[in-house]
């Protein structure tokens, strides 16, 4: 029993469904060149060899998929809109939803226009009949199959209508809570199915002319909206809406699934019945009835399906990742893929027995290589699915829970880096490294030219994405851009707008944060006051960085990302940079400080990795990073050559500056009794521990 | 438990932003005179001389030829600092590593590119109202009101589509490569496309490629000078839409990847 299944789980299952119907539309679409008796022209293709089975099981798989598919639509839709919000919401709908439709219809149209016709010439003999015009009616518009991303957005806009109004009206949500319980008492008592198919039902009857077979009229020859789609997938997207509020909902469906499925095929079967005596509705008490059937029938399958995949399809499973997160594209690609199919074997001297299972499989197979190699790994795959796979990436890890999708992490980790792997072509840039930053600390990334650094900090940033292991900051991804709103950046070889003063960079910077600073304290607290009138162009190279931090300060961020803050300070400006960051760390901020001035990592940082080739060779505080290297640095004034004293025992290396010899030694102690020993005129000896600067050195230079 | 809540930003400071963005947008276009200078004042120069001292005769005799020349060169005002200053611009942001640094900073979504768009069509109109006051003035362009407004609309809401093939050029190319790019781009394309130059027949069928074309069509169908009008003004729309977003699309990828 799948009741106490997570969140997360029950999205497995319903991402799966919506997958099916998807899909599902690819195998009816498939069928309808073998539809007995549908006159030439209708569709792009009539095949030689017709079959009452593929009309029967097209008109089954009819009944339901793309109510089904607005059902769990509406499912989706509030939990995205509770998790986004209104803004957010709109902004993701318009990418995943609206972009596909005006893009996806200026490549398609033409592409279908050219099958059709094709198709159409080939059915009548190589003589090309005129085309049918366009009803001259007005918002007449050919949709092609995309109509769904259409009604799509504009039950979006009836529904948060219809929402705003409720709220307004049930401030208390008495209301609503009693309509949660009746959504989840109705699936519970079999009333949903009949309830719901009323509507349905009535918008059926209404219309004048109704072949029984094709259901639910496709509102895809106009951008006026459509009564009977209109009702009957605006009630599946607003059910399934309910049931997303309703905490009992989902368990009810798993509950009756098997009943509802039962009233499904019992209704689909008298109407298969009904339909082979008389396909078209006759006004009367069988119309009637028929319309009623039917509405049933949608709710039947609609709950049946869902509640069967609850019940079995739960739990994660990559592969049936892959196929859901793929049918998206494979249904807003297939139909001038399945149609040039169709087209092509059409006059096949073979059983349709052979012909659709063949276009099933090659469109299947054209459709899946496309979302492969074309769509999963590019921004076609981003913008469908919300992220794109690099190609060499391993199968995808199961979702994080939704919970984590607002959670902004705890007073531990700010920013982490899990097992993150990055290849820029052949070279690897990050090898499996794990780094976090805790709040509240100066984390110093220390390494040579190429270690890593700009790239890990590019994560962080969400500037790049990693080709394997997790990216986290606040406790998120990166890419959201309300976690990008505590931080702060200042980037190594950047300029800022040369034409605008430094007192409007920061307020224009200012701008994008919830609480930002007023622009005088920015100006006060970087020492840019006396310059905030100048225009940037004309600042030194030590001025535009000190502007730079002050555009990074200015939202009061809770971790700010530094790179190579100091190069071209003077010395005054370092301090005064350095004293702002004691400050921001002193006040909670954490920061992550990239510096090849070592003095300066050793006088800020709480922890220090250093990378190298990809890789943290080493992490810890300043201390531990000196403890790493126990080797001493030994200065005297003596008369000792330094080629002389490098060959002893315990002595690293030594060199002369002017008149003092300068030794690092791995056993210090040794090494001064042989020099005491070695030069009676030996002064001003000084023995100290190896600093960061040794430290780092000899770490990257065994790492080499 | 933190939540995003308290990051988000209220509607007011929303708005704010978008509209901060904007203005010193705006700022820095005038304060680079350099810059918008040329693109505000060819033109407007270029139409002086063609339209107002050299076809004034021709004009007498045709009367409609004067809102051929308008239209042709009402496209040119409004379509250069569209696509030059977007452009151009984007290229020079990119290479000085702005972009990049705006990918980081949390900007409300689109930000710049409304701002740029904006501001594209804004200096569009700077450029294009001394020289409706000069078609109207000097140039013998007699229209109603209404079609004179129904002119104007399209050719301003035309610098959107060539901002958008701004935004890809820049998107594309280093800063000091971006003008000749643009030029590349722009020169056939208002030439080639007939605006000013009447083209020998074979040529006509060419003219469908060029972006400016269809944009002078609808200006000109929107002004009610069906004389020069050849195809449904929804094609030319629907072309124009079609621009925007390819151009646009493509444009918004490649510098959400790469900056």
């Amino acid at each position: 029993m799948n009741e106490s299944n997570s969140p997360e789980q029950r999205l497995h299952a319903l991402d799966a469904v919506r997958g099916f119907a998807l899909l599902l539309g690819v195998a009816f679409h498939a069928a309808l060149s073998f539809m007995p008796g549908w006159p030439p022209g209708i569709w792009a293709m009539n095949d030689n060899s017709p079959s009452q089975f593929l009309s029967d099981a097209a008109f089954v798989t009819h009944i339901f998929r793309m109510s089904l598919f607005f059902f769990i639509a509406g499912y989706f839709g509030r939990l995205l809109y509770q998790r986004l919000g209104a803004r957010a919401f709109w902004a993701n709908r318009g990418k995943r939803i609206l972009v596909p439709l005006v893009a996806g219809w200026i490549v398609l149209f033409p592409a279908i226009a050219f099958i059709w016709t094709v198709g159409i010439t080939k059915v009548f003999g190589g003589t090309t009949p005129p085309m049918p015009e366009m009803p001259k009616v007005p918002g007449a518009f050919p949709l092609t199959h995309l109509w769904f991303l259409y009604q799509l957005l504009l039950t979006y806009v009836a529904v948060l209508a219809i929402r705003g109004i409720v709220a307004r009206l049930d401030p208390m949500q008495k209301l609503r809570g009693l309509v949660d319980k009746a959504v989840a008492a109705s699936i519970r008592t079999m009333t949903a199915a009949f309830t719901l198919g009323l509507p349905v039902a009535a918008a059926l009857m209404s219309l004048p002319m109704w072949f029984y077979w094709q259901g639910i009229p496709t509102p895809d020859q106009s951008l006026i909206p459509q009564v009977p789609a209109s009702v009957g997938f605006g009630t599946a997207f607003a059910f399934g809406w309910l049931v997303h509020r309703s905490k009992d909902a989902l368990a009810a469906i798993v509950q009756r699934g098997f009943a509802h499925l039962v009233i499904a095929i019992v209704a689909t079967g008298w109407m298969l019945h009904t339909m082979h005596a008389s396909p078209m509705a006759q006004p009367g008490l069988t119309k009637t009835v028929y319309a009623m059937v039917f509405g049933v029938a949608v709710w039947g399958w609609v709950l049946g399906l869902t509640g069967a995949a609850l019940r079995f399809l739960s739990n994660y499973s990559a592969t049936r990742r892959y196929i859901a997160d793929a049918s998206y594209w494979i249904y807003l690609a297939h139909l001038p893929v399945v149609a040039a199919f169709q087209v092509w074997v059409g006059h096949w001297p073979l059983h349709w027995g052979v012909k659709y299972p063949f276009i099933l499989v090659a469109s299947f197979a054209v459709l899946f290589l496309g979302y492969h190699y074309l769509v999963r790994p590019t921004f076609v795959g981003q913008l469908l699915n919300g992220r794109k796979y690099p190609r060499k990436n391993p199968p995808p890890t199961a979702p994080t829970s939704p919970s984590n999708v607002t959670d902004l992490g705890n007073a531990g980790a700010v920013a982490r880096l899990s097992g993150v792997t990055k290849h820029y072509g052949k070279s690897t840039a990050l090898a499996g490294i794990d780094i976090e930053v805790r709040a509240g600390e100066l984390l110093a990334l220390l390494g040579p030219n190429g270690a890593g650094k700009t790239t890990a900090i590019g994560l962080w940033l969400g500037l790049i994405e990693a080709d394997a292991g997790d990216v986290m900051l606040f406790g998120g991804s990166p890419q959201d851009v309300a976690r990008r709103r505590r931080l702060g950046v200042m980037m190594q070889d950047v300029e800022l707008v040369k034409e605008l003063r430094v007192r409007e960079l920061i307020a224009l910077a200012a701008s994008y944060y919830p609480d930002p600073m007023a622009i005088e304290e920015a100006l006060a607290k970087t020492g840019t006051t006396s310059i905030a009138n100048r225009p940037y162009g004309k600042l030194s190279g030590g001025q535009k960085r000190q502007v730079q931090f002050a555009v990074a300060i200015c939202g009061r961020p809770r971790l700010l990302f530094l790179d190579e803050p100091t190069v071209g300070l003077d010395i005054q400006a370092r301090e005064t940079l350095w004293a702002n960051i004691r400050a921001l760390l002193a006040d909670g901020c954490s920061v992550v400080l990239t510096t090849h001035y070592l003095e300066e990592a050793e006088a800020l940082a709480t922890r220090v990795a250093v990378l190298a080739k990809g890789r943290v060779i080493a992490s810890g505080s300043v201390d531990d990073m000196r403890s790493l290297v126990s080797r001493r640095q030994i200065s005297c004034e003596s008369t000792l050559a330094p080629e002389t004293v490098r060959a002893w025992y315990g002595v690293v290396d030594a060199s002369r500056d002017r008149n003092r010899l300068l030794i690092t030694a791995t056993d210090a102690e040794s090494v001064v009794r042989r020099l005491l020993a070695t030069d009676p005129d030996l002064r001003r000896l000084d023995v100290r521990e190896a600093g960061l600067a040794e430290a780092f050195t000899a770490l990257t230079r065994e790492a080499a | 438990m933190n939540t995003l809540n308290a990051d988000t930003l209220p509607t007011s400071r929303l708005l704010g932003a978008y509209w901060t963005e904007t203005r010193y947008e705006f700022m820095r276009m005038l304060r680079n005179l350099a810059f918008g200078g040329p693109i505000l004042l060819v033109p407007l120069g270029a139409y002086l001389l063609v339209a107002v001292a050299i076809s004034a005769d021709a004009i007498t005799k045709d009367p409609s030829l004067a809102y051929i020349l308008f239209s042709g060169f009402s496209t040119m005002a409004v379509t250069m600092p569209a696509l030059f200053s977007v452009g151009c611009i984007l290229a020079l942001e990119r290479e000085a590593g702005l972009m990049k640094l705006k990918r980081a900073q949390p900007a409300p979504t689109g930000t710049w590119l409304v701002a740029k768009t904006l501001v594209a069509v804004a200096f569009g109109v700077l450029a294009y109202l001394p020289l409706l006051v000069c078609g109207v003035v000097f140039g013998g362009v007699d229209m109603d009101a209404g079609a004179l407004a129904a002119m104007s609309a399209v050719l301003i809401a035309g610098a959107i589509p060539f901002a958008a093939i701004g935004l890809f050029i820049g998107s594309l190319v280093s800063g000091s490569a971006a003008p000749g790019y643009a030029n590349l781009f722009y020169l056939p394309c208002i030439y080639l496309s007939g605006l000013f130059i009447p083209l020998p027949e074979f040529m006509h069928a060419q003219t469908v490629i060029w972006p400016a074309f269809h944009l002078n069509q609808l200006a000109l169908g929107a002004g009610g000078v069906d004389k020069y009008h050849f195809l449904p003004p929804q094609l030319y729309a629907a072309v124009l839409i079609g621009i925007t977003v390819i151009f646009g699309g493509l444009a918004i990828w490649r510098l959400a990847r790469k900056g």
